[in-house]
């Protein structure tokens, strides 16, 4: 009789240990950058010594912290929003660009970016419009069926998504020199262009919907044993659904248009946590936000530190982490 | 005894064809209520309704007197419980903390077990005879052990109707009787009634109260075994020869399928 | 009524606060860039960025390169900008190691660096001063602006002089002939992509005395190699900046078309494309090499 009991206990568990990992991802990755100072000289800063080296506060505190800052944001939505279409769809497949967020926002972002808008508010603007479109798109399209019938919904999406990278790929070919490295570090995630206004208009966004998703976490639970029986055991299904489903798309949207397509975390994320922790989304949600979060900081840093010059987009760091702890939690769940 | 079920003038059509036609019965409270027929003659289609998962018009079906309509998804969850023929395993839960889910329309939004819930689940576990098995994942049992589990957890909604869709269909013959048994049980020590699609005639005749028979989504008979289960009525329903015997423990009627090779 | 005293004094207290104020503001001014921006810039800047190599050249050119403390990833003109700390490449800059040098002033252009850049070092009290060399006048004017803000005006004015001159030179020597041969500038491969009207190799080349065949309202068109062939080029111009292809290797490629009146006569060159693709004063450097490619007869080589 272990479980029932522990519910609380775990989430407890999990809330502490988790945010301490985050909080050590975040102290690390203040304190290191490609301006190569010392990590002891930053922690002093961090920790309000008051020998103030200024021009390492100002690199700390306007450069790394919106950026670090915006690491955790996203790595939190991407692993939410893939373990929120993982019940929706009832499919350990899905992962938050499953319904067209991809494709369209990216149609968008190039756009943009071709005519010559900058990061914010234009790209962005015109990644969450696009987005907006295809998830537009594939509702109707799958609302000849029924609506909630989770493979219409699942194909849909992947069709738009593919007709979209078609458009892409065309879209590129257009291009020239400097927009195209712009389009590629867009295309796979680049947190460089993190700023304090925008990281805290994303926050502002984004933890009301992470509280929103945990308050549903048990209703995701429900959804796994079935649409009908869940309905049969009180939950209000059709509702529940499109409240997740239009929430998570959006919060998902916004997060993309901004940074761009950080692949791998949504998918590898919420498999590697119920792997530890199991399937309860009561503490699986807030096992996302945090151990998603503190992902990404991770990436993001190896992303800043390891070229000698310059930096690698995120997105590479994400897939070449990912790809391998997929294909190891494949393995471990065969058994 | 109350009517605890009543079905008045109850049609469902999906598209163009009609399933259900023009039904109307009740069942009473603490009844054995099994509702056989061929496949296709809208059996589940029917239970469906009952549960509230398929939608119809205003007062076809009454539960307790009241309008299905008139219930919220949850105070509906609290008087009747669905077990469907097949239940998604997916997902690795334990066997506990399934069960513990059907304590759902009794808890607030996170579903944070109280006491009463540990309690409830713990009896429902004993009664289905599955708490040695509460840390198990649910997709390492065998098909008879994830029925029970499924039971169980329609015993934490603490209803007063259980409705069962085919809940023997892919079991052998000792889990057969013991998930009837268990149903026996539960309408006598519980006072549940239990309303159930079967597939097998023999065992709704050993076992139910009232027999309802459906042909093409009309009634074909309804009533007692001896009076549903005549080889004139299960001829014309499932078109096949049946013998019908009394069963050797007594109680109620046996029907035995003809093989062709013992027909002259 | 306020007593005549206590007026006199709040007036003299306020010129002398004025005074003060001027006082403390003595050892900067204000400056409005090439793009409009108004900034305050140091009077004399002793740690200065330059965000683009054009800039670096510039720099190194007016002999101000003790100030110089941090250049961009491609900086490599002349060779001392090789060992001078990076911060980038002028399309990505890194704003931690420009922040870490701790400038007093940054120098950009306005075609190349991401105005979010520039804006966010403006947030975090550097300036940048943009300038907006398009083209040798510009590039000259740009040598003018940033010699007024590195006091290196005498040496500024003359490189501009200098740069007048070469042009003018260039000019005259083109008047002689009245030959336009028709010039394909290539600077992609895969695609073939050369330079359009609006572009500082184009002036080159109309300086030069020589008429671009790819001259049109799009910067950089690509075409087929058919279509270069119809356009019947009499000189071609490789840049050496086309990556992945040795020079041998593209000079091939032409010399399987012998119809190409540039192959035919032997008219294939690879220039530098450091020279003829930054703004800077070395422009006029490329223009004399492009005059001796397009009018060989002019220099005794027919």
């Amino acid at each position: 009789m272990a479980a029932q009991t522990s519910v609380t206990k775990r989430l407890l568990l999990v809330i502490v240990l988790l945010t301490g990992i985050l909080a050590a991802a975040v102290l690390v990755a203040l304190s290191s950058g490609s301006s190569r100072e010392g990590m002891g000289a930053s922690l002093a800063i961090i920790f309000g010594q008051e020998d103030a080296n200024t021009t390492l506060e100002t690199i700390i505190w306007h450069l790394r912290f919106p950026r670090v800052l915006l690491a955790v944001l996203v790595g939190a939505t991407l692993s939410l929003g893939g373990l929120v279409f993982q019940a929706l769809l009832r499919n350990p497949l899905a992962e938050p660009y499953i319904l067209g967020i991809s494709g369209g926002s990216a149609i968008g972002a190039i756009i943009g970016i071709m005519l010559g808008l900058s990061r914010f508010p234009g790209v962005t603007f015109c990644a969450f419009i696009g987005s907006l479109a295809t998830l537009a798109l594939i509702l109707v399209m799958s609302s000849g069926t029924t609506i909630l019938k989770k493979d219409a919904l699942l194909l849909s999406g992947v069709m738009v998504n593919a007709f979209c990278s078609a458009v892409i790929m065309f879209l590129v070919s257009l291009t020239q020199d400097a927009r195209l490295q712009n389009i590629i570090f867009w295309l796979m995630g680049d947190l460089s262009s993190a700023d304090s206004l925008t990281t805290g208009i994303l926050a502002l966004i984004l933890i009301p919907c992470f509280l929103v998703l945990f308050f549903f976490s048990h209703a995701m639970n429900l959804l796994l044993v079935g649409k009908e029986t869940a309905q049969t055991m009180g939950l209000p299904v059709k509702t529940v659904t499109v409240v997740l489903l239009v929430l998570t798309s959006l919060m998902v949207s916004a997060t993309v248009s901004y940074s761009g397509l950080l692949g791998f975390v949504g998918l590898v994320m919420p498999h590697l946590l119920r792997l530890i922790w199991g399937p309860d989304h009561r503490v699986l949600v807030p096992a996302c936000i945090l151990g998603g979060g503190a992902y990404l900081v991770v990436c993001d840093l190896l992303a800043r530190t390891l070229p000698q010059q310059g930096e690698m987009p995120a997105g590479v760091i994400t897939a070449l982490i990912g790809a391998p702890v997929f294909i190891f939690l494949l393995k471990k769940s065969r058994r | 005894m109350k009517t605890v079920i009543a079905i008045n003038n109850l049609s469902h059509a999906f598209g163009n064809h009609a399933v259900l036609k023009n039904l109307s019965f009740s069942i009473t409270g603490g009844d054995f209520f099994v509702i056989i027929g061929p496949n296709g003659s809208g059996k589940t289609t029917l239970m469906k309704l009952m549960a509230g998962v398929l939608k119809t018009g205003t007062d076809r079906i009454r539960i307790f007197e009241r309008d299905i309509r008139n219930f919220s998804y949850k105070s509906l969850a609290r008087r009747i419980a669905y077990v469907p023929q097949r239940l998604e395993v997916g997902f690795p839960f334990t066997v506990e903390e399934a069960v513990l889910m059907g304590r759902a329309p009794h808890q607030n939004v996170l579903g944070i077990p109280q006491d009463r819930d540990i309690e409830t689940t713990r009896q429902a576990m004993a009664i289905t005879e599955v708490a040695h098995l509460a840390d198990r994942k649910l997709d390492q049992l065998s098909g008879g052990e994830q029925q029970r589990v499924f039971i169980a957890r329609a015993l934490c909604q603490e209803p007063e109707i259980i409705l069962l869709d085919e809940p023997t269909a892919s079991l052998d013959i000792s889990h057969q009787i013991r998930v009837m048994d268990l149903m026996e049980k539960l309408k006598i020590e519980k006072k549940v009634t239990v309303v159930m699609v079967s597939h097998d005639v023999n065992l709704a005749a050993m076992y139910g109260d009232r027999l309802l028979l459906l042909r093409s989504g009309e009634i074909a008979s309804l009533g007692l075994p001896h009076e549903v289960l005549t080889f004139r009525n299960l001829e014309a329903t499932y078109g096949c020869k049946v013998l019908v015997d009394e069963s050797p423990l007594g109680k109620s009627p046996r029907v035995t399928p003809v093989p062709k090779k013992f027909l002259v | 009524m306020i007593p005549p005293s206590v007026k006199t004094i709040s007036f003299w207290l306020v010129i002398v606060l004025f005074a003060l104020f001027q006082l403390s503001q003595a050892d900067a001014k204000a400056v409005v860039d090439q793009m409009g921006r108004r900034m305050t810039v140091p009077d004399a800047p002793e740690r200065i960025v330059a965000l683009a190599p054009s800039i670096t050249e510039i720099i190194f050119a007016l002999g101000r390169q003790d100030r110089l403390k941090g250049v961009t990833t491609y900086s490599n003109y002349p060779p001392e900008a090789l060992i001078l700390p990076k911060v980038g490449t002028y399309i990505r800059l890194d704003l931690e190691r420009i922040v870490a040098l701790n400038p007093d002033l940054c120098i950009a252009t306005k075609d190349g660096n991401p105005k979010s850049a520039a804006d966010r070092l403006t947030e975090l009290n550097i300036p940048v001063y943009a300038v907006n060399p398009r083209d040798i006048e510009t590039v000259a004017q740009a040598v003018i602006e940033i010699g007024g803000l590195l006091n290196a005006e005498e040496k500024a004015r003359d490189l501009a002089e200098q740069m007048h001159a070469r042009v003018q030179r260039v000019k005259t020597q083109v008047a002689k002939t009245d030959q336009r041969p028709r010039v394909f500038f290539q600077i992609g491969v895969s695609p073939i992509v050369s330079i359009g009207t609006d572009t500082f190799i184009n002036e080159l080349i109309v300086l030069a005395g020589g008429e671009n065949i790819a001259a049109g309202s799009t910067a950089y068109p690509r075409f087929s190699r058919e279509q270069v062939l119809a356009l019947a080029p009499e000189v071609i111009i490789i840049s050496s900046m086309t990556r992945g292809a040795s020079f041998e290797h593209i000079k091939a490629e032409w010399q399987s078309w012998p119809k190409i009146p540039a192959v035919q006569n032997h008219r294939i060159d690879i220039v530098d494309s450091d020279l003829f693709d930054r703004p800077s004063p070395r422009l006029v450097e490329a223009l004399e090499l492009l005059v001796k490619l397009i009018h060989p007869e002019l220099f005794g080589n027919p």
